[in-house]
């Protein structure tokens, strides 16, 4: 409600609404919402944390001994929970249900948290989609520089047979850490963060449902990362069980797997608050003539991952709940010694995990569809069908889990039913793929830097899901799971797919979030050198894993040392490849060229207004009056400003039913 | 368009057919599982074929100059062609499925008179015991073409059991027994790997598995006994390959050259009795520099018999050509 009565103070031109709020002054600044309150509220918590576990253990008479494993776990996940909550408290996150609770006049119509006039304000609690959906592109690849880095550490030991730099439990937690920063700390939360800027633009909307949990969404993220970087700090290393965490190794391991099991439930609150607004904002908030058909594939496709991250991710803050309460607690939920079924863990962790490959995926597909559209000049290839596949996928996407577990020792009946859905999956892809390249046929196709991540994509994603048939049956399954063939296949769906389409969008939509165009050659460079690198790296892993190399290792047999080499030599030049894109970014952020409100001559409504868009993104409300993908067809649009409604006959009857 | 797509296929083609992608086959249910890997790898190369052949199509026909102001053709779809490229995919995998389906119950036929073996996995190490024979080893040893169950359980964490050249994986859990049946049809001597992360000597977690043909078995599992039997240095060797020491540790007397823990040539040199059989049952009591406690399994102790023991620790006194 809050958004829409924002939307019409705008509409009325009451610009002096939206003055910055005063500054308190004095002590006041201590005890007001931000870094100051931070400061000392945060530390305070760390105190009431350990004071209460303290306290109830000296009062059971079993004071911690901080050598003992077992009682020192209580306390870091006492710290787990109070200082993210005292932080988040502090930096204002609740400070409106607290009045609101407390009874004190709220503030709901000054608008103070809205919007973006220094780089201050991108480091507070900020109501506004677009300022949010820039935080959470700029955190989760702070993060996944990092995790990529991790990743390199890793090449480095391998590039040789033997053990060089690092020993076992290091290099262990290189790969568990990797995979967990790059999953829950990049690719799903950078598609919420890219949704967040383009989907409520692109659906005519002033802004998110829910600005204010919004806002709350993404502080959450960063604290869930941060919590799994902190497990180097405690005593034992990094967690080392993967980022898949099995039973029972996970609940022998040392402290820092508790950082893994707690980080999850604050990156998984995050996804699960954005996703619930998601579904509201776009069931409830798109602009008057936008009918379901007249969605754009991108809303159509966080409108289906939503749905999915809705229903799958309480899985995995479950699995990781039960993990904690083994260690912690001595509960035996996957205890073999105590009546406990270590398998049942994986049946609860892949029941999220498989639907979180489409959560990875769904959203890029999308932002493909969009940006094939726009750069071919061509209207999508079948809309409905291609809308309706990725529904098909969500449905389907529930029931394939155990194909992760097909070799684990699971109920052998599972198996072939699990095959069958999961080669069936490849159906709703496969219409998605052949419909992309009958978009292309007969385009005019711009191959600026989107269009190129566009095209190469559609290869790369297609090498990853061939490889994924191999997976699916289940007899090659036996010889192919858990070896490098397995690192080759998620590599390909998850760089070569879903980072292929993050490059994609972020370059589409560069100039609608900066106002500045970035710089086309660099573009380029970056584009091929990632395509080399990235193949080079990642293909001759499925004739290692086919041969005999086993995934997660540290060492290997000497007869694959020569690929191995090949392989560090390529992930290096990977990673440089990714500083030409950073570069890029900032200094064309600084002083790039200004950029025109609809650089790419696109139909869908995020580029009729300016670039940067106005603060509450529309003077007047927008009206839908045809599909989103009409190119070259004569007068037609997806979109008209109020005043010009009248003028306008619907062209072409696409949703007319 | 087609010749592109042909070329890109043949290319492909070209790749699958001259690089050897599969290990040698070991095993009956090998021979299956491959078949199985070259009839989706057939399907995938089409399919790989027809999506970059359009594409590097498209890529030149349809380009538009950067002055362009143009739009491409306003085709919105075609009903006959989506129908076509759902059902053909959709025909596909079904017949995939239907075959891979197949070769799996057959792989999975119990024979009559097939052999058991049960295996024990821990961290870091396999056992395998022969309930027929009475005699548990640190090696796999098998008859040619004879099925053989190995019925599997974990002590403590997850483990995998992988033999590349049979094609056959099967995760080892505790408190559970998996299974798994072979024929191995090929001489010759083979690793079993580990391949589910165990913790830290998980890349170390290697065994041996030797088919070898039926009289040469019947003549091991007698060797086997008698070394027992005899006890002393005969039986530590035996001993010392059997139990999986040396697929950590060179030992040049046994003709093993493992590299995960240290030598025991250097290691053991000049040590006395009493330091070799703590580093055998408290392997974390003396860890050798550069090296790593709680990688070695820790209880050799109560696995195997002091009998056991006295021989292996009197076999490396000799072997390392220590005294005392």
């Amino acid at each position: 409600m809050m958004a829409i009565e924002a939307y019409e103070h705008h509409g009325a031109g009451a610009a002096g609404h939206h003055a910055p709020p005063r500054r308190p002054t004095g002590l006041r600044r201590f005890t007001a919402a931000g870094w100051l309150r931070v400061a000392w509220v945060t530390p305070l918590s760390f105190g009431l944390a350990t004071a209460i576990v303290e306290g109830a253990r000296a009062g059971l008479g079993t004071p911690t001994s901080w050598h003992n494993q077992n009682t020192f776990q209580t306390l870091l996940v006492a710290w787990y929970v109070m200082v993210p909550l005292g932080f988040l408290i502090a930096l204002g996150a609740f400070d409106y249900w607290f009045y609101w609770i407390s009874g004190r006049p709220t503030r709901p119509e000054d608008h103070s948290s809205h919007g973006a006039r220094s780089w201050k304000d991108y480091f507070r609690v900020n109501t506004d989609h677009k300022v949010i959906g820039i935080q959470y592109v700029c955190t989760t690849f702070f993060f996944a520089m990092i995790s990529g880095l991790l990743a390199l550490f890793m090449r480095a030991e391998l590039a040789r047979p033997g053990m060089q730099f690092v020993d076992n439990n290091q290099f262990n937690g290189f790969f568990s850490v990797h995979a967990s920063v790059m999953i829950f700390l990049f690719i799903v939360p950078v598609f919420a963060g890219l949704g967040n800027f383009v989907i409520p633009l692109m659906i005519g909307a002033p802004d998110m449902a829910f600005p204010r949990l919004n806002a709350l969404s993404f502080w959450l993220l960063p604290i869930g990362g941060l919590i799994m970087l902190s497990s180097y700090l405690i005593p034992g290393g990094a967690f080392s069980a993967g980022w898949t965490n099995y039973v029972p190794l996970a609940v022998v391991q040392p402290d820092g797997n508790l950082a893994f099991q707690m980080g999850v439930q604050w990156a998984g609150a995050s996804s699960i608050v954005t996703a619930l607004n998601f579904l509201v904002t776009i069931i409830t908030m798109r602009a008057p003539g936008m009918t379901f058909w007249r969605m754009p594939l991108l809303v159509w496709a966080n409108f289906a991952t939503s749905t999915l991250v809705v229903l799958a991710t309480p899985f995995i803050a479950g699995s990781q709940f039960f993990i904690m309460f083994d260690r912690v607690l001595h509960t035996n939920f996957f205890n073999p010694g105590n009546g406990g079924y270590a398998i049942g863990y994986q049946h609860i962790f892949w029941f999220y995990s498989h639907p979180a490959v489409y959560i990875m995926i769904l959203p890029g597909f999308g932002i493909i569809s969009e940006v094939i559209a726009v750069h071919a000049r061509k209207p999508i290839f079948g809309y409905r069908l291609m809308a309706l596949s990725l529904m098909g996928i969500l449905i389907l996407g529930f029931s394939v889990w155990a194909h992760h577990m097909f070799v684990s020792g699971m109920q052998p009946w599972l198996r072939i039913p699990m095959m069958a859905t999961t080669l069936l999956i490849a159906v709703p892809t496969g219409i998605k793929v052949f419909s992309w390249l009958a978009t292309l046929w007969e385009g005019r196709i711009h191959f600026r830097t989107p269009m190129l991540w566009a095209v190469g994509f559609i290869s790369m994603f297609v090498l990853g899901g061939l490889s994924g048939i191999y997976l699916g049956s289940v007899p090659i399954d036996q010889h192919a799971s858990d070896t490098y063939y397995i690192v080759a296949h998620i590599h390909y769906v998850l760089f070569g797919g879903s980072v292929f389409t993050i490059f994609a969008g972020i370059y589409h939509w560069f100039p609608k979030m900066t106002g500045r165009m970035y710089n086309e050659r660099l573009g380029k460079l970056h584009f091929w050198t990632t395509l080399i690198a990235f193949n080079v790296t990642f293909f001759p892993m499925h004739w290692l894993g086919l041969q005999g190399m086993p995934r997660r290792v540290s060492d290997y047999a000497p007869r694959f040392a020569d690929w191995n080499m090949v392989i560090s030599i390529a992930s290096f030049a990977l990673g440089a490849s990714t500083l030409i894109f950073l570069y890029n970014m900032i200094v064309s952020w600084r002083s790039g060229e200004p950029a025109p409100s609809n650089p790419w001559r696109a139909l869908t409504i995020e580029w009729l207004v300016s670039s940067p868009p106005p603060v509450f993104n529309f003077d007047e409300i927008p009206q839908v009056v045809g599909s989103p993908y009409e190119y070259g067809v004569k007068g037609a649009r997806h979109a008209v400003m109020g005043g010009e409604r009248a003028d306008v006959q619907e062209p072409h009857k696409v949703g007319s039913h | 368009m087609l010749v592109i797509g042909v070329l890109a296929g043949l290319a492909t083609a070209a790749v699958a057919y001259f690089i050897p992608w599969l290990p040698d086959q070991g095993a009956k249910e090998a021979v299956q599982i491959d078949n199985v890997y070259w009839v989706a790898t057939i399907i995938c190369i089409v399919i790989f074929g027809i999506v970059a052949g359009v594409t590097i199509y498209s890529v030149f026909k349809f380009r538009a100059r950067p002055d362009d102001e143009e739009d491409g053709a306003p085709i919105h779809g075609h009903t006959g062609l989506e129908i076509f490229w759902t059902a053909v995919p959709t025909a596909l995998v079904t017949a995939i499925s239907v075959y891979s389906g197949v070769v799996l119950v057959g792989n999975e036929k119990v024979q009559k008179n097939h052999g058991v073996v049960e295996v024990t996995a821990q961290q870091f190490a396999w056992s395998f015991t022969y309930p027929d024979e009475g005699i548990t080893t640190g090696e796999l040893v098998v008859p040619i073409g004879r099925q053989v169950e190995l019925k599997m359980t974990s002590k403590d964490v997850i483990h995998s059991f992988w033999v590349p050249e049979w094609r056959l994986k099967q995760d080892v859990v505790p408190g559970v027994t998996t299974r798994l049946l072979v024929t191995p049809n090929k001489l010759g001597t083979y690793d079993v790997i580990c391949t589910e992360l165990c913790g830290l000597g998980h890349a170390a977690m290697r065994a041996r598995a030797r088919v070898v043909e039926p009289a040469e078995y019947a003549k091991w599992v007698q060797d086997v006994k008698a070394a027992r039997a005899q006890g002393g240095t005969a039986q530590g060797k035996e001993l010392f390959t059997s139990a999986g020491c040396g697929g950590c540790h060179t030992l040049a007397d046994a003709g093993t050259s493992g590299q995960v823990g240290p030598s025991l040539d250097q290691a053991l040199k000049g040590k006395d009795a009493a330091f070799v059989r703590q580093s055998i049952v408290d392997p974390n009591a003396v860890i050798a520099q550069g090296y790593q406690p709680n990688v070695m399994p820790q209880d050799f102790g109560s696995t195997l018999s002091k009998a056991q023991i006295d021989g292996l620790v009197e076999y490396l006194l000799k072997a390392t050509g220590g005294g005392g």
